[in-house]
Protein backbone atom coordinates (compact mmCIF):
# COMPACT_ATOMS: atom_id res chain seq x y z
CA UNK A 1 0.00 0.00 0.00
CA UNK A 2 1.72 3.06 -1.04
CA UNK A 3 2.28 6.18 1.62
CA UNK A 4 0.57 8.49 -0.33
CA UNK A 5 -3.19 6.16 -0.22
CA UNK A 6 -2.84 5.97 3.61
CA UNK A 7 -1.97 9.90 4.17
CA UNK A 8 -5.18 10.44 1.78
CA UNK A 9 -7.04 7.54 4.16
CA UNK A 10 -6.07 9.11 6.85
CA UNK A 11 -7.14 12.50 6.25
CA UNK A 12 -10.37 11.16 4.74
CA UNK A 13 -11.03 9.53 8.93
CA UNK A 14 -10.12 12.63 10.38
CA UNK A 15 -13.04 14.60 8.21
CA UNK A 16 -15.41 11.49 8.94
CA UNK A 17 -15.44 11.20 5.44
CA UNK A 18 -13.83 7.98 5.14
CA UNK A 19 -15.56 4.97 3.90
CA UNK A 20 -15.62 1.61 5.47
CA UNK A 21 -12.69 0.21 3.47
CA UNK A 22 -10.38 3.22 4.31
CA UNK A 23 -11.24 2.66 8.13
CA UNK A 24 -10.00 -0.43 8.09
CA UNK A 25 -6.89 0.19 6.16
CA UNK A 26 -6.41 3.37 8.84
CA UNK A 27 -7.16 0.77 11.86
CA UNK A 28 -4.44 -1.89 10.09
CA UNK A 29 -1.50 1.03 9.71
CA UNK A 30 -2.26 2.40 13.20
CA UNK A 31 0.27 0.02 14.90
CA UNK A 32 3.13 2.02 12.92
CA UNK A 33 4.85 4.64 14.57
CA UNK A 34 4.91 6.69 11.40
CA UNK A 35 1.36 6.44 10.80
CA UNK A 36 0.22 7.39 14.07
CA UNK A 37 3.14 10.61 13.79
CA UNK A 38 1.34 11.52 10.81
CA UNK A 39 -1.71 11.40 12.27
CA UNK A 40 -1.11 13.53 15.44
CA UNK A 41 0.41 15.92 13.03
CA UNK A 42 -2.69 15.93 10.85
CA UNK A 43 -4.46 16.77 14.20
CA UNK A 44 -2.47 19.32 14.88
CA UNK A 45 -2.99 20.92 11.11
CA UNK A 46 -6.63 20.92 11.47
CA UNK A 47 -6.77 22.70 15.19
CA UNK A 48 -4.69 25.41 13.90
CA UNK A 49 -6.75 25.48 10.89
CA UNK A 50 -10.05 25.28 13.31
CA UNK A 51 -8.45 27.42 16.11
CA UNK A 52 -9.26 24.36 18.55
CA UNK A 53 -7.78 23.84 21.75
CA UNK A 54 -4.94 20.93 21.07
CA UNK A 55 -3.16 19.12 23.55
CA UNK A 56 -0.09 17.87 21.35
CA UNK A 57 1.74 14.37 22.04
CA UNK A 58 -1.80 12.91 23.82
CA UNK A 59 -1.65 9.53 22.74
CA UNK A 60 -5.01 7.91 24.59
CA UNK A 61 -4.56 5.22 21.74
CA UNK A 62 -1.00 3.39 22.63
CA UNK A 63 -2.19 4.15 26.58
CA UNK A 64 -5.19 1.70 25.74
CA UNK A 65 -3.42 -0.25 23.31
CA UNK A 66 -0.74 -0.80 26.47
CA UNK A 67 -3.21 -1.32 29.65
CA UNK A 68 -5.40 -4.10 27.31
CA UNK A 69 -1.73 -5.80 26.78
CA UNK A 70 -1.37 -6.04 31.00
CA UNK A 71 -5.14 -6.88 31.69
CA UNK A 72 -5.22 -10.71 32.77
CA UNK A 73 -7.73 -13.26 30.58
CA UNK A 74 -10.98 -13.77 32.54
CA UNK A 75 -10.94 -16.88 33.96
CA UNK A 76 -13.94 -19.39 32.92
CA UNK A 77 -16.48 -20.21 35.67
CA UNK A 78 -17.00 -23.54 36.44
CA UNK A 79 -20.97 -23.50 35.90
CA UNK A 80 -23.11 -25.33 38.72
CA UNK A 81 -26.01 -27.36 38.23
CA UNK A 82 -27.63 -24.21 40.48
CA UNK A 83 -27.10 -21.96 37.70
CA UNK A 84 -29.47 -23.20 35.41
CA UNK A 85 -32.16 -23.60 37.73
CA UNK A 86 -31.39 -19.80 38.65
CA UNK A 87 -31.64 -19.25 34.67
CA UNK A 88 -35.03 -21.64 35.03
CA UNK A 89 -36.80 -19.56 37.63
CA UNK A 90 -36.11 -16.42 36.15
CA UNK A 91 -37.87 -17.46 32.89
CA UNK A 92 -40.41 -18.65 34.59
CA UNK A 93 -41.01 -16.04 36.75
CA UNK A 94 -41.03 -13.51 33.46
CA UNK A 95 -43.56 -15.66 32.29
CA UNK A 96 -45.36 -15.38 35.73
CA UNK A 97 -45.11 -11.56 35.38
CA UNK A 98 -46.41 -11.89 31.85
CA UNK A 99 -49.64 -13.82 32.21
CA UNK A 100 -50.42 -12.18 35.75
CA UNK A 101 -50.15 -8.63 33.61
CA UNK A 102 -52.37 -10.18 30.61
CA UNK A 103 -54.96 -10.92 33.74
CA UNK A 104 -54.47 -7.57 35.51
CA UNK A 105 -55.00 -5.90 31.93
CA UNK A 106 -57.77 -8.08 31.54
CA UNK A 107 -59.39 -7.19 34.43
CA UNK A 108 -58.81 -3.36 34.40
CA UNK A 109 -61.19 -4.03 31.34
CA UNK A 110 -63.73 -5.69 33.17
CA UNK A 111 -63.30 -3.36 36.33
CA UNK A 112 -63.90 -0.52 34.30
CA UNK A 113 -67.05 -1.70 32.70
CA UNK A 114 -68.06 -2.43 36.34
CA UNK A 115 -66.84 0.03 37.60
CA UNK A 116 -69.74 2.55 35.88
CA UNK A 117 -72.15 0.46 37.18
CA UNK A 118 -74.38 2.00 39.94
CA UNK A 119 -74.87 -0.14 43.51
CA UNK A 120 -77.71 -2.34 44.22
CA UNK A 121 -77.91 -6.22 45.28
CA UNK A 122 -74.69 -7.28 43.91
CA UNK A 123 -74.75 -10.96 44.80
CA UNK A 124 -77.79 -11.00 42.26
CA UNK A 125 -76.54 -9.47 39.50
CA UNK A 126 -76.00 -11.62 36.64
CA UNK A 127 -73.42 -11.18 33.89
CA UNK A 128 -75.35 -8.88 31.55
CA UNK A 129 -72.37 -8.17 29.69
CA UNK A 130 -70.57 -10.61 28.51
CA UNK A 131 -67.25 -12.01 29.88
CA UNK A 132 -66.08 -13.22 33.63
CA UNK A 133 -68.30 -10.81 35.39
CA UNK A 134 -66.82 -11.37 38.60
CA UNK A 135 -68.61 -8.56 40.72
CA UNK A 136 -65.75 -9.24 43.87
CA UNK A 137 -64.26 -6.13 42.82
CA UNK A 138 -67.13 -3.86 42.96
CA UNK A 139 -69.28 -5.53 45.89
CA UNK A 140 -66.52 -3.88 47.85
CA UNK A 141 -67.35 -0.25 46.51
CA UNK A 142 -70.67 -0.43 47.24
CA UNK A 143 -69.99 -1.08 51.28
CA UNK A 144 -68.86 2.29 51.52
CA UNK A 145 -70.64 4.05 48.37
CA UNK A 146 -72.92 6.75 49.26
CA UNK A 147 -74.97 7.53 46.38
CA UNK A 148 -75.66 6.50 42.29
CA UNK A 149 -71.80 7.91 41.92
CA UNK A 150 -70.15 6.89 44.59
CA UNK A 151 -68.39 3.76 42.95
CA UNK A 152 -68.89 5.44 39.15
CA UNK A 153 -66.58 6.52 36.98
CA UNK A 154 -67.41 10.02 38.79
CA UNK A 155 -64.89 8.67 42.24
CA UNK A 156 -61.76 10.84 42.70
CA UNK A 157 -63.93 14.18 41.19
CA UNK A 158 -66.06 15.79 43.92
CA UNK A 159 -67.90 18.66 43.38
CA UNK A 160 -69.87 19.92 40.95
CA UNK A 161 -70.34 16.36 39.00
CA UNK A 162 -71.05 14.44 42.00
CA UNK A 163 -73.90 16.75 42.88
CA UNK A 164 -75.34 17.08 39.28
CA UNK A 165 -75.51 14.08 37.42
CA UNK A 166 -77.11 11.95 40.05
CA UNK A 167 -80.29 14.59 39.69
CA UNK A 168 -79.87 14.40 36.20
CA UNK A 169 -79.98 11.02 35.40
CA UNK A 170 -83.17 10.71 37.70
CA UNK A 171 -84.86 13.54 36.34
CA UNK A 172 -84.49 11.30 32.99
CA UNK A 173 -85.51 8.23 34.13
CA UNK A 174 -88.66 10.13 35.82
CA UNK A 175 -89.24 12.52 33.03
CA UNK A 176 -89.34 9.50 30.50
CA UNK A 177 -91.36 7.27 32.94
CA UNK A 178 -93.55 10.39 33.08
CA UNK A 179 -94.06 10.41 29.47
CA UNK A 180 -94.49 7.33 28.95
CA UNK A 181 -97.51 4.78 28.83
CA UNK A 182 -96.27 2.03 26.90
CA UNK A 183 -94.51 -0.03 29.37
CA UNK A 184 -93.46 -0.09 32.89
CA UNK A 185 -89.57 -0.28 31.78
CA UNK A 186 -88.75 3.70 32.01
CA UNK A 187 -90.68 3.57 35.68
CA UNK A 188 -87.81 0.69 36.40
CA UNK A 189 -85.35 2.09 35.20
CA UNK A 190 -86.20 5.41 37.22
CA UNK A 191 -86.67 3.08 40.53
CA UNK A 192 -83.24 1.14 39.92
CA UNK A 193 -81.83 4.73 39.97
CA UNK A 194 -82.97 5.31 43.67
CA UNK A 195 -81.80 1.91 44.61
CA UNK A 196 -78.94 2.08 47.15
CA UNK B 1 -83.56 -29.57 -14.44
CA UNK B 2 -82.46 -30.45 -11.00
CA UNK B 3 -83.58 -26.87 -9.79
CA UNK B 4 -87.26 -27.17 -10.58
CA UNK B 5 -88.39 -29.22 -7.28
CA UNK B 6 -86.52 -26.08 -5.12
CA UNK B 7 -88.26 -23.65 -7.32
CA UNK B 8 -91.14 -23.81 -4.82
CA UNK B 9 -89.20 -23.55 -1.46
CA UNK B 10 -87.46 -20.27 -2.83
CA UNK B 11 -90.32 -18.62 -4.17
CA UNK B 12 -92.19 -19.57 -0.64
CA UNK B 13 -89.10 -18.01 0.86
CA UNK B 14 -89.56 -15.02 -1.13
CA UNK B 15 -93.02 -14.54 -0.07
CA UNK B 16 -92.76 -15.47 3.41
CA UNK B 17 -90.55 -12.64 4.67
CA UNK B 18 -92.97 -9.72 3.68
CA UNK B 19 -94.90 -11.60 4.78
CA UNK B 20 -93.27 -12.42 8.28
CA UNK B 21 -92.29 -8.72 8.21
CA UNK B 22 -96.24 -7.31 8.19
CA UNK B 23 -96.68 -10.12 11.33
CA UNK B 24 -94.14 -8.18 13.15
CA UNK B 25 -96.05 -5.03 12.78
CA UNK B 26 -99.53 -6.54 13.85
CA UNK B 27 -97.90 -7.70 16.52
CA UNK B 28 -96.74 -4.41 17.60
CA UNK B 29 -99.88 -2.82 16.69
CA UNK B 30 -101.68 -5.44 19.57
CA UNK B 31 -98.76 -4.06 21.62
CA UNK B 32 -100.01 -0.63 21.60
CA UNK B 33 -103.54 -1.52 21.97
CA UNK B 34 -102.54 -3.71 24.65
CA UNK B 35 -101.70 -1.13 27.29
CA UNK B 36 -105.25 0.90 26.66
CA UNK B 37 -107.12 -1.98 26.70
CA UNK B 38 -105.48 -5.17 28.86
CA UNK B 39 -106.46 -5.14 32.41
CA UNK B 40 -103.67 -7.27 34.02
CA UNK B 41 -101.12 -8.01 37.42
CA UNK B 42 -98.15 -9.15 37.99
CA UNK B 43 -94.85 -9.41 38.57
CA UNK B 44 -91.61 -8.44 36.57
CA UNK B 45 -88.22 -8.29 37.39
CA UNK B 46 -85.59 -5.23 36.31
CA UNK B 47 -82.09 -5.90 35.55
CA UNK B 48 -79.36 -4.24 34.56
CA UNK B 49 -75.60 -4.33 35.26
CA UNK B 50 -75.28 -3.21 38.78
CA UNK B 51 -78.82 -3.38 39.09
CA UNK B 52 -81.60 -6.02 39.97
CA UNK B 53 -85.10 -5.62 41.45
CA UNK B 54 -88.72 -7.08 41.43
CA UNK B 55 -91.77 -5.21 41.43
CA UNK B 56 -95.10 -5.79 41.45
CA UNK B 57 -97.57 -4.13 38.60
CA UNK B 58 -100.98 -3.58 38.79
CA UNK B 59 -103.08 -2.39 36.01
CA UNK B 60 -106.43 -1.86 34.97
CA UNK B 61 -108.61 -0.14 32.32
CA UNK B 62 -112.00 0.40 33.65
CA UNK B 63 -114.29 3.00 30.69
CA UNK B 64 -111.46 3.52 28.74
CA UNK B 65 -109.75 4.79 31.88
CA UNK B 66 -105.88 3.46 32.43
CA UNK B 67 -105.16 3.35 36.02
CA UNK B 68 -101.76 1.65 37.28
CA UNK B 69 -99.77 1.47 40.32
CA UNK B 70 -96.04 -0.08 40.47
CA UNK B 71 -94.18 -1.09 43.72
CA UNK B 72 -90.81 -2.13 43.79
CA UNK B 73 -91.39 -5.41 45.91
CA UNK B 74 -87.45 -5.73 47.43
CA UNK B 75 -85.53 -2.75 49.23
CA UNK B 76 -87.06 0.66 49.07
CA UNK B 77 -90.59 0.19 48.45
CA UNK B 78 -90.08 3.00 45.25
CA UNK B 79 -94.01 3.21 44.32
CA UNK B 80 -96.01 4.88 41.42
CA UNK B 81 -99.46 5.53 41.15
CA UNK B 82 -100.46 6.80 37.38
CA UNK B 83 -104.11 7.51 35.93
CA UNK B 84 -104.89 8.46 32.71
CA UNK B 85 -100.87 8.96 31.29
CA UNK B 86 -100.61 11.35 34.39
CA UNK B 87 -98.29 10.74 37.61
CA UNK B 88 -100.86 10.74 41.17
CA UNK B 89 -98.14 10.08 43.40
CA UNK B 90 -94.34 8.80 43.73
CA UNK B 91 -91.97 7.87 46.66
CA UNK B 92 -88.67 8.53 47.07
CA UNK B 93 -86.68 11.98 45.97
CA UNK B 94 -89.32 13.36 43.33
CA UNK B 95 -87.16 15.84 41.38
CA UNK B 96 -88.63 19.41 42.20
CA UNK B 97 -90.56 21.00 39.56
CA UNK B 98 -90.64 18.08 37.72
CA UNK B 99 -91.33 19.94 34.35
CA UNK B 100 -94.47 20.04 32.30
CA UNK B 101 -96.65 16.63 34.25
CA UNK B 102 -99.76 18.48 33.28
CA UNK B 103 -99.03 18.44 29.60
CA UNK B 104 -98.46 14.20 29.18
CA UNK B 105 -100.59 12.62 26.73
CA UNK B 106 -100.03 9.45 26.28
CA UNK B 107 -98.18 8.63 23.40
CA UNK B 108 -99.24 5.78 21.10
CA UNK B 109 -96.80 3.64 19.69
CA UNK B 110 -96.13 5.44 15.99
CA UNK B 111 -95.11 2.58 13.94
CA UNK B 112 -94.11 4.57 11.03
CA UNK B 113 -91.40 6.41 12.74
CA UNK B 114 -90.52 3.39 14.17
CA UNK B 115 -89.97 1.42 10.92
CA UNK B 116 -87.81 4.61 9.40
CA UNK B 117 -85.43 4.13 12.33
CA UNK B 118 -85.38 0.46 13.01
CA UNK B 119 -86.54 -2.79 11.35
CA UNK B 120 -89.15 -4.76 12.18
CA UNK B 121 -88.77 -8.50 12.24
CA UNK B 122 -90.27 -11.65 13.91
CA UNK B 123 -87.67 -13.76 14.62
CA UNK B 124 -89.44 -16.43 16.84
CA UNK B 125 -91.79 -17.75 19.51
CA UNK B 126 -90.76 -18.62 23.04
CA UNK B 127 -92.12 -18.62 26.71
CA UNK B 128 -92.32 -15.76 29.42
CA UNK B 129 -93.82 -16.26 32.86
CA UNK B 130 -95.39 -19.38 31.69
CA UNK B 131 -97.12 -18.14 28.33
CA UNK B 132 -96.52 -18.63 24.97
CA UNK B 133 -94.73 -15.42 23.64
CA UNK B 134 -93.61 -13.64 19.77
CA UNK B 135 -90.36 -12.62 19.56
CA UNK B 136 -90.16 -9.01 17.90
CA UNK B 137 -86.48 -7.50 16.98
CA UNK B 138 -86.12 -4.49 16.77
CA UNK B 139 -83.14 -3.64 15.09
CA UNK B 140 -81.62 -0.15 14.44
CA UNK B 141 -80.68 0.92 11.65
CA UNK B 142 -78.06 3.04 12.64
CA UNK B 143 -75.54 3.40 15.16
CA UNK B 144 -77.34 6.19 16.97
CA UNK B 145 -80.00 3.74 18.96
CA UNK B 146 -79.53 0.31 20.63
CA UNK B 147 -81.69 -2.63 19.30
CA UNK B 148 -84.73 -3.79 21.52
CA UNK B 149 -86.28 -7.43 21.25
CA UNK B 150 -90.18 -7.47 22.55
CA UNK B 151 -91.37 -10.61 23.68
CA UNK B 152 -95.46 -10.19 23.53
CA UNK B 153 -97.62 -11.75 25.52
CA UNK B 154 -99.46 -14.59 22.19
CA UNK B 155 -103.28 -13.85 23.92
CA UNK B 156 -102.82 -10.58 24.68
CA UNK B 157 -100.38 -8.67 23.17
CA UNK B 158 -98.48 -7.28 26.32
CA UNK B 159 -94.87 -7.11 26.82
CA UNK B 160 -93.82 -10.03 29.02
CA UNK B 161 -90.27 -8.78 28.18
CA UNK B 162 -87.95 -6.57 26.78
CA UNK B 163 -84.32 -6.95 26.48
CA UNK B 164 -82.23 -4.15 25.35
CA UNK B 165 -78.79 -4.57 23.02
CA UNK B 166 -76.12 -2.50 21.86
CA UNK B 167 -73.92 -3.19 18.94
CA UNK B 168 -71.97 -5.62 19.89
CA UNK B 169 -75.00 -8.09 20.71
CA UNK B 170 -74.30 -7.13 24.77
CA UNK B 171 -77.26 -7.31 27.01
CA UNK B 172 -77.50 -4.03 28.82
CA UNK B 173 -80.80 -4.35 30.33
CA UNK B 174 -83.40 -6.89 30.76
CA UNK B 175 -87.67 -6.00 31.54
CA UNK B 176 -89.36 -9.48 32.16
CA UNK B 177 -92.59 -10.96 33.64
CA UNK B 178 -92.15 -13.75 36.38
CA UNK B 179 -95.93 -13.86 37.26
CA UNK B 180 -98.91 -12.65 35.22
CA UNK B 181 -102.80 -12.56 35.71
CA UNK B 182 -105.48 -11.42 33.11
CA UNK B 183 -107.77 -10.40 35.91
CA UNK B 184 -108.47 -6.59 36.58
CA UNK B 185 -107.14 -5.95 39.73
CA UNK B 186 -109.33 -4.37 42.17
CA UNK B 187 -109.43 -0.75 44.15
CA UNK B 188 -107.37 -1.61 47.39
CA UNK B 189 -104.69 -3.22 45.03
CA UNK B 190 -104.75 -0.07 43.19
CA UNK B 191 -104.64 2.23 46.46
CA UNK B 192 -101.35 3.80 47.13
CA UNK B 193 -99.75 3.48 50.27
CA UNK B 194 -98.88 6.39 52.46
CA UNK B 195 -95.45 6.35 51.42
CA UNK B 196 -96.36 7.98 48.00
CA UNK B 197 -96.24 11.60 47.21
CA UNK B 198 -98.61 13.20 45.43
CA UNK B 199 -96.82 15.08 42.24
CA UNK B 200 -99.19 17.41 42.06
CA UNK B 201 -97.85 18.94 45.35
CA UNK B 202 -94.73 18.85 44.63
CA UNK B 203 -95.68 20.67 41.53
CA UNK B 204 -97.24 23.83 43.07
CA UNK B 205 -94.21 24.35 45.18
CA UNK B 206 -91.87 24.26 42.35
CA UNK B 207 -91.07 27.65 40.35
CA UNK B 208 -92.96 28.70 37.37
CA UNK B 209 -91.94 27.24 34.63
CA UNK B 210 -91.33 28.80 31.51
CA UNK B 211 -90.86 27.06 28.02
CA UNK B 212 -86.93 26.88 26.93
CA UNK B 213 -86.11 28.46 24.03
CA UNK B 214 -83.11 29.75 24.39
CA UNK B 215 -80.57 26.36 23.07
CA UNK B 216 -80.73 24.35 20.16
CA UNK B 217 -78.90 21.76 19.14
CA UNK B 218 -76.11 21.89 15.68
CA UNK B 219 -76.34 17.96 15.28
CA UNK B 220 -79.17 15.38 16.34
CA UNK B 221 -79.35 11.95 15.27
CA UNK B 222 -81.54 11.62 12.59
CA UNK B 223 -85.33 10.88 14.23
CA UNK B 224 -85.35 12.42 17.39
CA UNK B 225 -87.71 15.35 17.66
CA UNK B 226 -88.39 17.70 20.72
CA UNK B 227 -90.62 16.22 23.30
CA UNK B 228 -90.60 18.87 25.79
CA UNK B 229 -88.20 21.46 27.14
CA UNK B 230 -88.42 23.40 30.46
CA UNK B 231 -86.61 25.45 32.42
CA UNK B 232 -86.34 25.23 36.41
CA UNK B 233 -84.30 26.64 39.31
CA UNK B 234 -82.52 24.42 41.02
CA UNK B 235 -83.66 25.41 44.95
CA UNK B 236 -80.07 23.64 46.22
CA UNK B 237 -77.82 25.39 43.80
CA UNK B 238 -80.25 28.49 42.66
CA UNK B 239 -78.55 28.32 39.05
CA UNK B 240 -81.19 27.54 36.47
CA UNK B 241 -81.21 24.12 34.42
CA UNK B 242 -82.76 24.30 30.96
CA UNK B 243 -83.90 20.18 30.31
CA UNK B 244 -85.01 19.27 26.69
CA UNK B 245 -86.12 16.35 26.01
CA UNK B 246 -86.23 14.08 22.75
CA UNK B 247 -87.58 10.53 21.44
CA UNK B 248 -87.27 8.89 17.93
CA UNK B 249 -90.72 7.24 19.29
CA UNK B 250 -89.07 4.32 21.24
CA UNK B 251 -85.62 6.07 22.45
CA UNK B 252 -85.52 9.00 24.76
CA UNK B 253 -82.96 11.28 25.84
CA UNK B 254 -82.22 14.21 27.99
CA UNK B 255 -79.93 17.27 27.37
CA UNK B 256 -79.30 19.41 30.50
CA UNK B 257 -77.92 23.17 30.30
CA UNK B 258 -76.19 24.68 33.22
CA UNK B 259 -74.62 27.46 33.74
CA UNK B 260 -71.28 26.82 35.25
CA UNK B 261 -70.44 30.48 37.01
CA UNK B 262 -66.63 30.45 36.72
CA UNK B 263 -66.50 26.56 37.93
CA UNK B 264 -63.61 24.48 36.89
CA UNK B 265 -65.58 21.30 36.04
CA UNK B 266 -64.28 18.37 34.02
CA UNK B 267 -66.06 17.01 31.44
CA UNK B 268 -67.32 13.16 32.45
CA UNK B 269 -68.55 10.54 30.97
CA UNK B 270 -70.34 7.57 32.39
CA UNK B 271 -72.33 4.25 31.97
CA UNK B 272 -74.38 3.10 33.85
CA UNK B 273 -76.12 -0.01 32.62
CA UNK B 274 -78.55 1.17 29.60
CA UNK B 275 -77.87 5.08 30.67
CA UNK B 276 -75.19 7.51 29.43
CA UNK B 277 -74.54 10.19 30.60
CA UNK B 278 -72.00 12.77 29.15
CA UNK B 279 -70.86 16.09 29.95
CA UNK B 280 -69.04 18.34 28.21
CA UNK B 281 -68.14 22.09 28.75
CA UNK B 282 -69.60 24.42 26.40
CA UNK B 283 -68.11 28.39 25.93
CA UNK B 284 -70.93 30.36 24.77
CA UNK B 285 -71.07 34.55 24.90
CA UNK B 286 -72.96 34.51 27.80
CA UNK B 287 -70.37 32.45 29.88
CA UNK B 288 -69.68 28.87 30.23
CA UNK B 289 -72.09 26.21 30.44
CA UNK B 290 -72.30 22.84 31.01
CA UNK B 291 -73.99 20.53 28.37
CA UNK B 292 -74.94 16.99 29.74
CA UNK B 293 -76.66 14.40 27.67
CA UNK B 294 -78.59 11.66 29.77
CA UNK B 295 -80.48 9.01 27.78
CA UNK B 296 -80.09 5.15 26.37
CA UNK B 297 -78.38 6.23 23.42
CA UNK B 298 -74.81 4.80 22.45
CA UNK B 299 -71.71 6.79 24.01
CA UNK B 300 -70.54 8.29 21.02
CA UNK B 301 -73.88 9.88 20.01
CA UNK B 302 -74.04 11.81 23.16
CA UNK B 303 -71.19 12.82 22.63
CA UNK B 304 -71.84 14.39 19.57
CA UNK B 305 -74.77 15.65 20.77
CA UNK B 306 -73.35 17.14 23.81
CA UNK B 307 -71.07 18.73 21.55
CA UNK B 308 -73.23 20.49 19.40
CA UNK B 309 -75.58 22.38 21.98
CA UNK B 310 -75.60 26.26 20.72
CA UNK B 311 -76.52 29.39 22.32
CA UNK B 312 -80.41 30.53 20.38
CA UNK B 313 -83.09 29.22 18.29
CA UNK B 314 -82.39 26.95 15.55
CA UNK B 315 -83.04 28.84 12.34
CA UNK B 316 -84.23 25.30 10.23
CA UNK B 317 -84.74 21.88 11.61
CA UNK B 318 -81.93 20.87 13.31
CA UNK B 319 -81.96 17.19 12.31
CA UNK B 320 -81.97 17.06 8.80
CA UNK B 321 -78.66 15.74 8.28
CA UNK B 322 -77.39 12.43 9.64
Amino acid sequence: MSREALQESLSAVMDNEADELELRRVLNAFDDPQTRDTWSRYQVARAVMHKDLLIPRLDIASAVSAALAEEQTPVKVVRGPWRSIGRLAVAASVTVAVLAGVRLYNQDDIVGVQLAQQSGQPSLSAPMVKGPAVLANYTENTEHGTGPMANGVLQGQPGWQDQRLPGYLRQHAEQAALKGTESPLPYARAASLENR
Amino acid sequence: MRVLPLLPLLLSGWFAVPAHADDAQDWLKRLGQAEQQQSYQGTFIYERNGSFSTHGIWHRVQDGKVRERLIQLDGAAYEVVRADGRTECVTGKVVSGLGDVADTTARQLNLQRLNDWYSVTRTGDSRVAGRPVVVIALTPRDQHRYGVELYLDRETGLPLKSLLLNDKGQLLERFQFTHLEITPPDDSQLKPSGQCRPVAMADDASPTIKPAHAWHSDWLPPGFELLSSAVRRDPKTKSEVTSLMYDDGLTRFSVFLEPLKGAAVADVRLQLGPTVAVSRHLTTPDGDIMATVVGEIPMGTAERIALSIRAGQAETPSQAKP
